[in-house]
């Protein structure tokens, strides 16, 4: 506990006296987007695959023809669409060879693409990055324009223990600045934008 | 050694400096490209600065609040004075559990404490996660970048190194292939590691949550595998609410690379059923530089490399000539506070051009502050005996104007009429790789006096 005291008593003797902290006006970066176009055109620059869906079944026969020779599959929608009962996954790690992940989210950012995952909708924590395919569902009227209004819904609900705002297919340029998609997470992002 | 000393290691190579600046130079446009797109950029910044501004005017009360909801969260908390108790923390949490192998992904403050080789001393495996920076602990060097550590080697020294230490079967340097066995090699290491470090690129007091970015992946992969997760932050990293993230989130990777934000940001509160989270609190001379009035916005930094990008000294030089944990502009104004003459030369490595200030995304003044720097500087460390001598020369020239007019003419002259082998010798060292101009017949003032007297001519 030494440490811990003096560390904040010498942070408390050397700061700055009180600065006042700034409002954050969201209405002065408003631009008056529509929201599912520009998610669209943002998340497809970013890697991802977006689908405009009008029912559940359309959902199913995309899935089926994008997978169908890939076995090992996982949807918290949908039982049927499965291949393992994650009851039985005792370790994180033995989820290793997971082809295709399908989760549902209710927060979408049109202006970078990102959508919120959390413990709520996410049964293991490493699905969405341990899965090669993953795809996610979302209704167009759960975008909102901006990471602004993202914490805004954020803080309005029961925080939770563990989430992630994630855009497109995990990706690195670290050699020679040239993009590789697929780094350590996903290889491949599909969205279904119902509605 | 000195930055000039280094840099012209780095410039021996003009082909690799060619290409470095304008791969750099390159990440700045993306960047350029994707602020633009945001209506409101410039209050964005703003916000950045005044949020940072006012966190560290409340440090000590952020943090203390930080650790009580993570601790609420089931999350231990350990505190760390210097980089060596740093090391210590770390170490003993590995040692309670048994640790023999460690997965970290992107860290400066653990690069800064010098971490890997301290648990690599006692047997312990560190293998470095992010692309990057696996390429650079294979090439045994450290990070040359904060956003791109590898930014300093070509593909085919990947090739290289990867066909030594993975086996890869030569290929040219392809990146997809390098990439796709990267991931292979580095896959097994998460699923057999005991313990995941990670970094932390914002902490939230509210919640005493913190978040991780990346676009790789890696931070998640290798913290939802391991049963023990240690997330390590400077004292700079807490931000008082998680609305404040709206603003970082959007500045960070625009800043960085021009992304709309990273692939994964990641919201870390409590530890997931049967494993266990550390944070240790870094201070390591933080406290310390919020005591420098003039100084203290450097602690706003979000390490998003953008001022490195827009040098035009870091991109000629390389991120290995500042010879401190963090390169380029910014890594000038906070070394000096560390070691004031080991890091005597890095406020010089500059042009004072002011880009960096202006990219900076929490409007942090860098290039005042490396002015003010050499200020203390020049005082404080002895001074080249030339740059003394010419210094005091020049101080005496410009005083009196006559004199200057004197000299200036004769200067002219000289440059128009003595042999180039006379003009760029030795101690010029503007000579050195470039010709100096012709000089002119006309000083300034000459050529604006006929001009006035010519349009009074006119009149
Ligand atoms: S000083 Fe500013 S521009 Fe440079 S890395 Fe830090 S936040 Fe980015």
């Amino acid at each position: 506990m030494a440490n811990r005291d003096t560390i904040l008593a010498s942070l408390k003797a050397n700061k700055p006296k009180l600065i006042d902290l700034p409002f954050i006006d969201a209405a002065v970066f408003d631009e008056q987007l529509d929201l599912a176009a520009e998610f669209t055109k943002i998340l497809e620059v970013v890697g991802g695959n977006v689908v405009a869906v009008s029912n559940d079944d359309e959902i199913a026969s995309h899935l089926q023809n994008s997978f169908s020779e890939l076995p090992i599959k996982y949807s918290t929608i949908d039982e049927s669409y499965g291949s393992i009962d994650l009851e039985t996954i005792a370790n994180p790690k033995d989820l290793e060879n997971l082809d295709v992940l399908v989760l549902e989210s209710t927060i979408a950012v049109a202006e970078n693409g990102a959508i919120w995952l959390a413990d709520k909708n996410l049964p293991i924590r490493v699905l969405p990055f341990i899965t090669k395919h993953l795809a996610i569902i979302i209704s167009k009227k759960d975008i909102v324009p901006y990471m602004h209004q993202a914490y805004t819904k954020l803080n309005n609900t029961e925080s939770d223990d563990y989430g992630v705002f994630i855009s497109g297919p995990s990706k690195t340029a670290d050699i020679e600045q040239s993009l590789v998609i697929g780094a350590h997470g996903a290889l491949s992002l599909t969205v279904y934008l119902k509605g | 050694m000195s930055h000039p000393n280094l840099a012209s290691i780095f410039n021996k190579d003009e082909k690799r400096v060619d290409w470095h600046d304008k791969a750099l130079w390159f990440v700045r446009h993306k960047r350029d490209r994707s602020v633009h797109n945001v209506k409101g950029w410039e209050s964005l910044r703003e916000l950045g600065h005044g949020i940072k501004a006012h966190t560290l005017s409340n440090i000590d009360n952020y943090l203390i609040q930080f650790e009580v909801n993570a601790l609420n969260n089931g999350v231990q908390v350990h505190w760390a004075a210097n980089a060596e108790e740093h090391n210590q923390i770390v170490h003993k949490i590995l040692k309670k559990n048994n640790a023999k192998k460690v997965v970290k992904s992107k860290s400066m403050l653990t690069e800064e404490c010098h971490l890997n080789p301290y648990l690599e001393a006692d047997g312990i495996e560190v293998i470095d996660t992010d692309l990057g920076e696996r390429i650079v602990q294979l090439a045994k060097e450290p990070p040359s970048h904060v956003v791109l550590p590898a930014i300093h080697k070509d593909r085919h020294q990947v090739d290289e190194l990867f066909q030594e230490h993975l086996g890869t079967e030569p290929c040219d340097g392809d990146p997809q292939y390098l990439t796709a066995e990267a991931r292979k090699h580095l896959r097994e290491k998460f699923i057999q590691a005991d313990v995941a470090i990670t970094g932390v690129n914002f902490a939230v007091a509210e919640t005493g949550g913190f978040v991780v970015c990346t676009n790789e992946g890696n931070a998640d992969m290798g913290a939802h595998l391991a049963p023990v997760h240690i997330a390590c932050m400077g004292v700079e990293k807490i931000i008082p609410k998680q609305e404040h993230l709206g603003v970082f989130l959007r500045l960070l990777a625009r800043s960085a690379t021009g992304q709309p934000i990273t692939t994964y940001s990641s919201h870390f509160k409590k530890p997931r059923k049967g494993a266990k989270m550390h944070i240790v609190i870094v201070d390591n001379g933080r406290s310390e530089q919020l005591s420098r009035p003039d100084f203290r916005a450097s602690l706003h930094c979000i390490r998003c490399g953008a001022c490195m990008n827009t040098c035009p000294i870091y991109r000629r030089s390389g991120g290995h000539s500042y010879d401190y944990t963090i390169p380029g502009p910014i890594g000038s104004i906070l070394s000096p506070g560390k070691d004031l003459k080991k890091y005597s030369t890095l406020p010089f490595a500059s042009t004072l051009c002011g880009s960096c200030s202006d990219v900076c995304p929490v409007k942090i003044d860098i290039h005042s502050q490396l002015y003010k720097w050499r200020q203390i500087i020049t005082k404080n460390t002895p001074q080249p005996f030339i740059k003394k001598k010419s210094m005091k020369v020049m101080g005496q020239i410009f005083a009196k104007p006559s004199q200057f007019e004197k000299i200036g003419k004769v200067a002219r002259w000289s440059l128009r009429n003595l042999p180039k082998s006379f003009i760029n010798s030795k101690p010029n060292a503007w000579g050195k790789a470039r010709d100096l101009p012709k000089g002119p017949k006309q000083s300034f003032d000459d050529w604006h006096k006929q001009r006035e007297d010519n349009k009074l001519k006119n009149k």
